[in-house]
This record gives C-alpha cells, structure tokens and sequence, in this order.
C-alpha cells in the first residue's frame, strides 16, 4: 500500500534522511519510532509532498507522490500532533473548507464521521473553544474524508489524558477492524506502537536501524541479570562464555549457552551469587538501545 | 468545476476573520469624519472659491465631488494599508499557525491553493474600493443631497474638468472606481508575493507597504519627474484619466497592461517561492 524507497533529504547542508527505505501492507499499522528530531515528521512530510527529496521515491498504492502528488494523496487522510484548525471557524465549517479542496463535500457522509468520532454536540461550535482532545477528534473526522484508504498518523496521541489515548487507540484499531484500514503511525510512546502496530521501524539520525514486527523486537535478545560477588569473578566468568553487557546490567549470552553451567563456574570461581533472572526486555529497552548513540 | 465551491470556502475563511474587516470600519469612520468637516468648515471655502473661478458653486461643493476626494486622496494612502495587510496574511498567516499543512495533506495542488488564495484576495480588493465608493457617495448624498455635477482639478496627473451632467459625472466616477480597484490590485499583489516566501505575515505586509511607500515617494520627487513613467504608483493613478474630458484610452491601456504584468509576474514568482519549500512543523 505504501512504499518508501531510499528517501534522503538535506536540511542546510546536513543529513535528515540517509536512504530510509519500508514498505507498509495493506490492513497494516506499522509504527515509525525514533527520537525528536530523529526524522520520523521529515519522513512523513515528504509521504504527504510537503518535503522534497533529495532522492528517493514514495509509492502510494502504486503512485508515485512525487510524479501525481495529487492522485497518490486522494487515497490518504493525514493526523497531526497539533492539529491547526482556522480557530474562528465552526468545527463544521472547517470540515466544509478543508474537504471541499479534495472534493465535494458530501454533509451526509460527513455528518455521520463527526458522530462517529463524537464530535456531534460541539461540531457548530468555534474551533477556537476546543479542547486538545477535541481538535484531535476533529482530525479525525477530516482525515477520514472523504473515504481514506490509508491514515498517516503524526504523533497524534500527544497531549491526550490517558482516557483520550484509548479512545483514540480503540478508534484506529476500529478502523482497521471494520475497513481494512492501513495506518502508519509515527510515535515515540512505545507503549502506543507497542499495543496498536503490527510492524515497526526504529529512525535514528535519519537511518533505519530496525524494522520488524513488534514482538520479534521485544524478544530478538532476551538476556538474564546476574548478581554475584566479587565483581571481578563476575566479570571475568561472563567472559569467558563471551556474554555481552547490555544497559540495566543485562547479560546476553551466545544462544547455546546453558545459563546452569555459568552460575556453576561462578560458584567455582568462588563468586556468591545472589540474583540469577531471565530479563524479556520491554520495547522500551529495545528502542532505547537501537536510538541511543552508540551502534546496537 | 470544484473551484468555485473552492473559492467560496477560501473566501468565507477571509471574511468570518474579524480583522478583514478593520479597513471598512476604518472608512467609514474617516468619510464621516472628512464629510463633517466638509460641510461644516470647508463649504465657505469652497463658496468663496467657486465665485473667484466663475464656477457654480454646487460643482464644487457636490456629494460626487466628495466622493472624488474621498476615493482619489484616501485610497492611495490608508488602503493600500489594508490590502497589504490582508494580502500578507493570506498566505504566511496559515503558513504560521499551521493550517497549511492541514490544506497541503489534501490532494490539492499547491498552485490550486495559491490560485484560490489570490483570487479571494482581489476579490476582496476589487469589493474594498467598490464599498469605499458606495458608502462615501451615499454618506455625501445623505450629507449634501444628490444633486451638482463633478468638478475634477488634479494638478500631479494634470488634469482639469468640469460634469455638469450629474449622470455622466457619475458613471465617469464609477469607471473610475473600477480603474482604481483594478490599480489597488498591485498593492494587494506585492503583500501576495511576500506572503508566499519563507517570513512572517507582518513582514510581508511590510515589506509590501514598503516597496508601495518607496516608489511612491520616488514617483513625487522632483528631479524624476521625467521618469515618472517607470513607477508603479504613476500607473496606478492613471484611473483618474477616465475623468478627463478626452480619456486617452491609449495611455490608460498602456498603464493597464503594465499593471497586470507586474501582477502575474507577482504572482509568478510567488508560486514558484512557493512551490520549491519544504512545509515541516
């Protein structure tokens, strides 16, 4: 449905993307991680062609952005994490405005998204009076017109209470569910990529450096914390079975290694050991060491 | 076949902005103001004048000749202060607050988005000066009554004239307004063109006014006289020609012809700003 092939960009001489290439299936969500500034929003913005590529290309379901930027776009609905709406107009009349750019607006089908998203009560209200959780609500409703078949979501969960957030998850999930929606959801709460993507692609500096399913990236190394005293037998016993220290004081083993036959060295070496546990690291762990500095 | 539904929408998002409409409160106040004064402290002087010059008095002192004067001295002047203003918005405004990137994630071209922007944008200018006109000869009507023709006397564009046909004086001040929209359009141009780069909307209405301001003031300075051709704002004056006795057409059709390609080569130059930048929070 969506394929992003070698993107690169440059922002005043310096790198923003250096070849970022997936592809994301129809009925998929998948999940773009990466820290501020990572290049996750430059990303997004050259999908939608607001960003010019130095090279590279987008595909939307067959199209090219950057060739028919108006055809490969009639198939997408974007989300913002601030969403910007024309504040002295009605949530209705910026509905009319926007959709009206890509299309007669239908007031039927319109009026069944915003009751949809919730927005019925407040829709002739000023924008200007919405609530954050509001103003995303109402994104929606525009993204979803007129029949979008992929969603790009920006951080959109961001500034939401919690009782937000999960509406705003069941919603996408929902969508998914009833319409075989395809989403691209561009976070850094892992906990949302973690509970609503099916893949996801970790950003760092502009490069790739993970794609997968989300369960493969939760599990790729599991690891076991140990404690033992001295120190130094510790260190020189995991060494020997050539195990790798990984942050949170995690050691991961080669794979055929029996974790048995290192507590039994340890104790023969003379060592105490006092904590010997399997650790499955989070999502988080994992993110974290793919998008700190140094190589995973 | 979606552009006019288009425009409409562009168009109710300029006017349901309650600062589009600081110019027209502005007007109106200003005709009243000019209006009172004219009755209450300048009719004498006009009397008095009218005897000196052998003309009849109701030439002189005439609600279309008051509407000449509020149109031709205060348009140049106070409005362009207002089209630079709402020009330099159109653009840089949504640009600023993020709208833009609501409107650039529809399937819509960007020379779509501009073409609908500028539009609305003349469409605003054009109607400006039409309601200045409206307001100004109806306030001088309820001030002075509708009768007397139209005395002209414009010693910079060289031009002296007497309508004692009040229906003749009239159209020829109408087609003078349209002129005169039609020239506004410029200043409504230049705020387009700094809008559509990469600054703020005030200082795309700076430095609209600015370049107005500039080639006015070079337009008055003596020495130049003889170039006076070259600058935009003695173009732009040249409406005022259709209230000559013998309108030069040839010369108003030059001056139009220059403005409107220094309209399109704004707006040209504009989009293609436009069109090369990259839209990111």
């Amino acid at each position: 449905m969506l394929k992003v092939q070698n993107l690169t960009k440059k922002f005043a001489g310096k790198d923003a993307l250096k070849g970022v290439s997936f592809e994301v299936k129809r009925g998929e969500i998948y999940g773009l991680l990466g820290h501020n500034g990572a290049g996750k929003s430059t990303t997004l913005g050259v999908i939608l062609g607001m960003v010019a590529a130095g090279s590279g290309e987008v595909m939307i379901d067959g199209v090219s952005v950057q060739k028919d930027p108006r055809k490969a776009l009639r198939k997408v609905g974007a989300i913002f994490e601030s969403p910007a709406f024309y504040d002295y107009l009605s949530g209705w009349e910026n509905l009319r405005v926007l959709v009206g750019l890509s299309g007669p607006f239908d007031a039927r089908v319109a009026k069944e998204i915003v009751e949809r998203v919730g927005l019925s009560d407040r829709i002739h209200s000023k924008v200007g009076a919405y609530s954050h959780g509001m103003r995303q609500r109402l994104a929606l409703a525009q993204a979803l017109l007129p029949e979008p078949e992929i969603l790009l979501l920006d951080e959109p969960t961001d500034g939401l209470d919690p009782e937000g957030i999960k509406w705003f998850r069941d919603f996408v999930l929902g969508l998914r569910e009833e319409r075989g929606m395809t989403v691209l959801f561009n976070s850094h709460l892992l906990s949302e990529v973690e509970q609503m993507c099916d893949r996801v692609s970790i950003i760092r500096a502009g490069e790739l450096v993970y794609e997968g399913a989300v369960n493969d990236l939760r599990d790729d190394r599991p690891g076991i914390r140990l404690t033992a005293t001295p120190p130094e037998i510790l260190a020189e016993v995991v060494g020997r079975f050539e195990a790798e220290v990984m942050p949170g004081g995690r050691w991961v083993f080669p794979e055929e290694t029996r974790i048995a036959e290192v507590v039994t060295a340890l104790v023969n070496a003379g060592a105490e050991v006092s904590e010997v546990t399997p650790v499955r690291r989070s999502l988080e762990d994992v993110y974290l060491e793919y998008s700190s500095q140094s190589q995973p | 076949m979606m552009f006019l539904p288009q425009l409409r929408g562009e168009l109710h998002k300029l006017f349901a902005r309650k600062r589009t409409y600081i110019g027209y409160v502005v007007f109106l106040v200003f005709e009243a103001l000019l209006l009172t004064l004219w009755v209450q402290v300048g009719r004498d002087q006009f009397e008095a004048l009218a005897k000196r010059n052998f003309v009849p008095v109701d030439l002189l002192s005439s609600s279309l000749t008051a509407t000449y004067w509020i149109m031709g001295f205060s348009m140049f002047l106070l409005g362009s202060i207002y089209f630079a203003l709402v020009a330099g918005d159109i653009v840089a405004k949504e640009t600023e607050d993020g709208n833009m990137r609501m409107v650039l994630s529809r399937p819509v071209s960007r020379l779509r988005i501009l073409v609908l922007k500028y539009c609305a944008v003349i469409i605003y200018t054009i109607t400006f000066v039409i309601f200045v006109g409206v307001t100004g000869y109806s306030m001088a009507v309820f001030a002075m009554g509708s009768e007397g023709g139209l005395f002209i006397w414009n010693p910079d564009m060289q031009i002296l004239a007497i309508y004692p046909d009040r229906d003749e004086a009239f159209w020829r001040l109408f087609l003078g307004a349209c002129l005169m929209g039609v020239s506004m359009c410029v200043v409504s141009s230049l705020g387009f063109f700094f809008s559509c780069l990469k600054i703020k909307p005030a200082a795309a209405s700076v430095m609209a006014l600015s370049v107005f301001f500039i080639d006015f003031v070079l337009q008055n300075i003596p020495f130049l006289v003889n170039y006076k051709h070259v600058f935009i704002t003695y173009r732009m004056g040249n409406w005022v020609y259709v209230l000559q006795e013998q309108i030069p057409w040839a010369r108003i059709t030059e001056s139009y012809s220059i403005l409107m390609g220094l309209n399109i080569t704004l707006f040209t130059i504009g989009w293609m700003a436009f069109q090369s930048r990259d839209f990111k929070t």
